[in-house]
């Protein structure tokens, strides 16, 4: 029954609908960043659209892994970290959480259907915006196969040919994969949600250490420390795109990241099993 | 009862008392501090089945602070809370399948209907407990007066209407213990006149045991058996109405020469004090003196008694009264 009110309250929050407004958003904003790219590139003579006559590498299955790349690693979390703010803090500061609270549900359980509300709408996000990202990609530039090749995004580290078929299968792949690592710093929000009482706190902390880590993740100079950092492994999912994937990598980085959230979560669990509600 | 410190985590279980002998609520020595700052100080006091008690004091009394601590929201640093005799931070959940709570300012779901709000929450209940049904829910909705608007969102309802549905989502399913925080607030007379029917027979029908905290005295004192008044964190006060009020009537005289009334009254140990207006009234404390004992004194010292009448003070005189003395006996 808590799960059922849980769901409901989301739908009603307009949350979902909010997010799937700014994923529409952000996608319109990478088609025209990619269009005025090419044309610049170009003097004004891209075909932007493919066909196999003119045979350019740049096709909407180019467009959908980009898009994707960016939207996973920037936007998604974002959303996630709203989430996870909301849920614990954001009642705390609005006084609902004590109408839940005084009712017979244990405090495991009123935790339990958060997260799992919470992580059910990181997942079909996740799926929102590869879905859309292929659909855009689809409409506005044309499927054909995918070639990637080394850059400073370290898609690839040489140039990988896929066909279209198999790359549409590698999509598929990626929507759990990229659900799985955004789960962390969904972990995390509520981590950071279970000690604030104010969801502006809770989500702007998330976020600030969500891309501070991210960032240092990046960063070569810290080499040492990507090991223990959870966002060196956010990006994992690109190793589908490999010609031949390397699953012992995957597991090894799907692992970390599932072992960074069960420690996210089981912190939050703790301090919101034994707060008090001031 | 003995009065162990606190100790023992959320969710590891008190067995060591029997359930169904144990009271609704019983307080032995609570006391609650914020750092340097003593919100509660061993307050203590219980309520049986059935009986309706009014939690009364100033804003910043430790009012919300016990309820809370009763909810199983904050844990005592000193003193026990039992409620059916579970620790309510320990057990909250357990508690909660037989008390029922609603804290003001009155927090609900903006995005539901008030309808919605009660048929979630009532189901969120004990495993096994009876289903309530959508006539018990249409029932609870008319007792507070939102038949008509439990199919609105509650982000359209007025203060008055969320504090209405706030009391309905308490109500269901039917509570053994009802806790309501400042219930009245926001409410009309006539609302305040049904919430008070419904109190009187949850209590009378049921055997519900109530404990209602204000800070109005004026809008319970009809309905509580006894009182707990706290001030600054202290229990100021703990009886019934009556017990509040004993002691409190004044005799208001008016004399011919107030400063020779004043002498006359004051040599029989009383305590005399003039009243304002034209400065030829006298006020005798808290009945200390019959009105033929004070007339014989004043007539022989040849004083005339003009007037009289005995003032008998409201509860909220009483209680006034009562806190005033108390923060002049402050330091």
């Amino acid at each position: 029954m808590t799960l059922r009110l849980e769901v409901l309250r989301l739908w009603r929050s307009k949350r979902p609908q909010l997010a799937l407004l700014g994923i529409a958003f952000f996608l319109g904003l990478m088609l025209v960043g990619f269009y005025t790219y090419a044309q610049s590139r170009t003097g004004g003579n891209a075909e932007f659209r493919y066909t196999y006559e003119n045979r350019s590498y740049f096709n909407g299955l180019t467009f959908a892994v980009y898009a994707f790349y960016f939207g996973s690693l920037l936007v998604l979390p974002i959303f996630a970290a709203t989430e996870g703010g909301v849920q614990i803090a954001g009642e705390t500061s609005s006084g609902t959480l004590w109408l839940l609270l005084t009712r017979p549900v244990s405090r495991a359980r009123l935790f339990a259907s958060k997260y799992l509300v919470a992580a059910a709408l990181s997942v079909l996000l996740v799926g929102a915006l590869l879905g859309a990202a292929l659909g855009i990609g689809l409409v506005a530039v044309g499927w054909g196969d995918l070639t990637l090749y080394p850059g400073v995004l370290q898609m690839t580290e040489s140039r990988q040919d896929l066909t279209q078929a198999e790359a549409l299968f590698r999509f598929a792949l990626v929507w759990p994969a990229a659900a799985l690592a955004l789960l962390a710093p969904l972990s995390l929000s509520f981590l950071i949600s279970a000690w604030s009482r104010s969801a502006v706190n809770a989500v702007g902390t998330a976020v600030v250490v969500y891309l501070v880590l991210y960032i240092v993740s990046e960063i070569h100079f810290f080499q040492e420390l990507r090991p223990w950092i959870f966002t060196s492994d956010v990006a994992y999912w690109r190793g589908f795109f490999q010609e031949r994937i390397d699953w012992v990598a995957m597991a090894e980085s799907a692992a970390r990241l599932l072992g960074f959230s069960a420690l996210f979560t089981a912190l939050a669990y703790r301090r919101f099993r034994i707060r008090e509600e001031l | 009862m003995a009065v162990p410190p606190r100790g023992g985590n959320r969710g590891e279980r008190d067995t060591r008392v029997p359930l169904m002998e144990a009271p609704p609520l019983q307080l032995a020595g609570v006391t609650r501090r914020f750092g340097a700052r003593t919100a509660l100080a061993g307050a203590s006091f219980e309520v049986g089945p059935g009986e309706l008690i009014g939690l009364v004091g100033p804003n910043g009394s430790g009012k919300t602070t016990l309820l809370k601590v009763v909810a199983g929201f904050l844990r005592p640093d000193e003193g026990q809370a039992r409620v059916f005799g579970l620790d309510p931070y320990r057990d909250q959940a357990r508690v909660m399948e037989r008390a029922r709570f609603a804290f003001a300012p009155p927090a609900l779901f903006a995005g539901l209907t008030g309808r919605e709000h009660l048929v979630h929450l009532a189901r969120i209940a004990a495993p096994g407990s009876p289903r309530v049904t959508a006539a018990e829910i249409d029932r609870a909705l008319e007792t507070v007066g939102l038949a008509e608007r439990g199919a609105d969102r509650v982000a359209a309802y007025s203060f008055g209407m969320r504090q209405r549905l706030a009391l309905a989502q308490a109500l269901l399913p039917r509570p053994e213990l009802l806790v309501l925080d400042e219930p009245t607030d926001g409410l009309d007379p006539l609302a305040i006149l049904e919430l008070r029917g419904v109190l009187v027979r949850l209590r009378e029908e049921h055997g519900t045991a109530i404990l209602l905290s204000s800070h109005l005295l004026v809008e319970i004192e009809s309905l509580v058996d006894r009182l707990l008044v706290l001030s600054e964190g202290r229990t100021l006060f703990q009886g019934t109405p009556a017990e509040l009020l004993e002691g409190g009537a004044h005799l208001r005289l008016r004399v011919s020469d107030v400063e020779r009334a004043r002498a006359a009254l004051s040599e029989h140990g009383l305590r005399v004090e003039i009243a304002g207006g034209d400065g030829r009234e006298l006020v005798l404390e808290r009945g200390a003196v019959s009105l033929a004992e004070a007339a014989g004194c004043l007539a022989a010292r040849g004083v005339a008694l003009e007037a009289f009448h005995e003032e008998r003070p409201t509860l909220e005189d009483a209680l006034l009264e009562r806190l005033r003395a108390a923060a002049e006996a402050r330091p």
